[in-house]
């Protein structure tokens, strides 16, 4: 708990432990609403999972009806995509699974990498309605958690819960008067950290390549242009006022020059090269030890 | 270039010290003046955030108003040139601003990283050394990939 005297409400939600802690206990009816949007998010968007809505998208050519949040997933995106020029990019599923990482877990690569198809070849999205043009694994991995943090934030807001943290494994935001302090895991070494930063009203996530990793290099953050994992970029935390971008612009950092995103979106970030350097921005400025 | 206001933390407090090297600062409204005038023996005082003012001013305050400036200091690449810009009120400095000139390619990658910062080597500690109770990291990871991870280090032995 990040307070003394704080409650916990911990439970499993696509793929990874949730965290969500209050002044006071979570009452039931919140709990349950909280448990249906992060149940409602994994059918929807769960590329491991044969009964997802995406999921028909890779049997065959079709159109799916998101959820309403998914114009908001498009616009990122679409923007990223374009920022990146298309190494970032929703189609990476299926070079993620020629890599072994698909939902059967192989873990083993099926051969060399592949690219991503192109957005323009195969994807029609537009707002909560995307059609395929051929069968394709769409993998919102990148913003999908930061986008249920801020969904999970919603639930608790309308319920007029002002003060709270709510932690899924490390993609964090943070309501309320006291500011937190979090330990920024160090790369290489999950019982170490690098820094320690405070985070108040907002949003910090993190990406990094230790730990989805499955050897010989291979790890769950790759360049949709070459279909290979990053090799330069070991860790990124951003800063920004929803877990959505956050996300998003954390996993953007291994594939874009800061710089480029600092033009087009108001966050704070910090980079940690594989030869163990750091770059980051004002917002991260005195919060690495030394 | 102007640096966004949210982004400038670093580069203000930065700022005070340079402003230092560039006391030769006048009001816009008489810089082409000033600019060519010699420094006047004022210096900030980085910190304090408060005009000192010794030597010659005859009125012993400054006015209100934005000062701007370029001054010029010696990096390994040779002479360089940053724009700094002050904004006073009440004789005390309210806003800082740099404006970046780099003269030569590798001076750009330089004076970038010094708006934005970098660290040599990261440096870890323990966690059970460190007073907080998260941690921001790569994301724990479900059941099925870690036990297909431990699956398949088992059949590699």
């Amino acid at each position: 708990m990040p307070h003394a005297g704080w409650s916990d409400f911990a439970f499993d939600g696509i793929g990874t432990r949730w965290e969500i802690s209050t002044p006071k206990p979570l009452p039931s009816p919140v709990r349950r609403s909280l448990l249906g949007v992060v149940e409602d998010y994994d059918r929807s968007y769960s590329r491991f999972r044969t009964d997802s809505l995406i999921a028909r998208l890779a049997r065959e050519p079709g159109t799916v009806v998101l959820p309403a949040g998914a114009s908001e997933l498009e616009v990122l995106f679409r923007k990223l995509y374009r920022l990146s020029r298309g190494a970032m990019t929703p189609l990476i599923g299926s070079s993620l699974e020629q890599l072994g990482y698909g939902a059967d877990y192989a873990l083993r690569p099926r051969g060399h990498p592949v690219p991503a198809p192109r957005w323009e070849d195969v994807l029609e999205w537009n707002g909560s309605k995307i059609s395929a043009s051929a069968p394709l694994v769409l993998d919102i991995g990148a913003a999908g958690k930061g986008q249920l943090v801020d969904l999970v934030a919603a639930v608790l807001r309308s319920a007029r819960i002002t003060e709270f943290l709510v932690d899924a494994s490390g993609d964090m935001l943070h309501s309320g008067a006291e500011p937190l302090g979090v330990a920024l895991e160090h790369p290489y070494d999950p019982t170490q950290a690098i820094g320690v930063v405070e985070l108040h009203d907002g949003a910090l996530c993190a990406s990094a390549a230790n730990r989805r990793a499955w050897g010989d290099g291979l790890h769950h953050v790759l360049d949709g242009a070459t279909g290979r994992p990053v090799e330069t970029v070991v860790a990124t935390w951003t800063m920004a006022p929803s877990a959505l971008e956050a996300d998003a612009l954390a996993t953007a950092l291994f594939l874009v020059d800061p710089k480029v995103l600092d033009e087009e979106f108001d966050f704070s970030w910090l980079k940690v090269y594989s030869d163990g350097h750091a770059a980051y921005s004002a917002g991260f400025e005195g919060t690495l030890f030394t | 270039m102007t640096t966004p206001l949210h982004k400038s933390i670093l580069v203000g407090a930065a700022g005070l010290t340079l402003a230092g090297s560039v006391a030769a600062c006048a009001p816009s409204t008489q810089a082409s003046a000033a600019q060519s005038s010699t420094p006047q023996g004022t210096s900030t005082q980085a910190g304090a955030g408060k005009l000192a003012t010794t030597g010659s001013s005859s009125s012993g305050s400054y006015k209100d108003g934005t000062y701007s400036a370029d001054g010029s200091y010696t990096s390994p690449n040779g002479q360089e040139t940053v724009g700094v810009q002050l904004t006073l009120s009440g004789g005390s400095i309210s806003g800082v601003d740099i404006t970046v000139h780099p003269s030569n390619p590798n001076t750009k990658k330089f004076q970038g990283e010094f708006k934005d910062g970098i660290a040599a080597q990261i440096v870890g500690k323990k966690l059970d050394d460190i007073n907080v109770s998260k941690v921001a990291g790569s994301s724990l990871t479900s059941g099925g990939f870690n036990q297909a991870v431990e699956t398949i280090k088992s059949e590699a032995k």
